[in-house]
């Protein structure tokens, strides 16, 4: 059985932005600009660049406590079909302790029983093929998957 | 950090409109609420409030959070809360936090008057 190899993920971009807020729209724009002519629908992109600037304000606000001296390193790479999105912060220990997010209810959000806050995660896993988190230590990383080319996320072509 | 929002009030027969522009994140809280008490006023019988996204081209989960927020309060004083001018892109948003449930939506600023305005069917 003749077996083809599978191209090396290729490193596109990597970049680190200050824990200050409002720059999750620094990083949206700047990974826009690297997938730029990959393969991605324009809604899908729209869906990244919500996944990505999601992530990067968790990161900026809960991984590292909005301290500015602490960056939030961006990361995108091309794995064969797949556009991988790293962002990682130092706040592995605060995401270990901090148990598994309630999932967004609206109806309690409506009647006071839940935050009207915590939509992020839930629009995350919303937007993208695929979502995983890593915590090395204080490293803690969310890695977000969007596949080019294919009806991917129930998007017809 | 500073707020990217503006919004303006305008008050027609039985509805108030909220135009919103620019970006609807977490700075957009003050604005948000201020529009909304500037559009009901001290009118108890006001019905409905109209959103219109037409001129907004952001928002984060802070910003759906707001929004729920003015829905929230909105559902408490029994008025009925619309939106229109929203991208395809935060219409989808709309319907997978299922805000959209709650807020009917329009194209544009004509449709949802018209239906608010027009006569029964």
């Amino acid at each position: 059985m003749t077996q083809i190899a599978r191209p090396a993920p290729r490193r596109l971009d990597a970049f680190e932005l200050p824990s200050e807020p409002g720059n999750e729209r620094l990083a949206l724009a700047r990974v826009a600009e690297t997938v730029q002519g990959l393969g991605l629908s324009e809604s899908r992109l729209e869906k990244l660049k919500t996944a990505v600037a999601e992530a990067t304000m968790n990161a900026i606000e809960h991984g590292n406590g909005n301290r500015a001296e602490i960056p939030v390193e961006v990361e995108v790479t091309q794995d064969g079909d797949d556009i991988v999105v790293a962002i990682s912060d130092q706040g592995g220990d605060a995401a270990g302790q901090a148990g598994p997010a309630q999932e967004p209810d609206l109806l309690q959000k409506l009647d006071g029983a839940q935050s009207p806050r915590g939509w992020g995660l839930f629009l995350i896993r919303n937007m993208v093929d695929a979502m995983d988190i890593t915590t090395n230590g204080q490293r803690h990383t969310i890695w977000l998957t969007m596949r080019t080319g294919g009806a991917a996320h129930g998007e017809h072509v | 950090m500073a707020s990217m929002c503006e919004a303006t009030t305008r008050v027609l027969p039985g509805a108030a409109v909220i135009e919103i522009s620019g970006e609807v994140d977490g700075s957009a809280a003050d604005v948000l609420t201020n529009a909304y008490q500037a559009a009901v006023g001290t009118d108890a019988d006001l019905g409905t409030v109209v959103l219109d996204f037409s001129a907004v081209d952001y928002i984060n989960s802070t910003g759906i959070a707001l929004i729920v927020s003015v829905l929230a309060r909105a559902r408490a004083e029994r008025r009925k809360v619309v939106a229109c001018g929203l991208s395809q892109h935060y219409r989808e948003i709309f319907d997978i936090t299922r805000v959209s449930d709650f807020i009917e939506l329009f194209p544009d600023l004509d449709h949802a008057v018209s239906q608010l305005t027009g006569p029964a069917a």
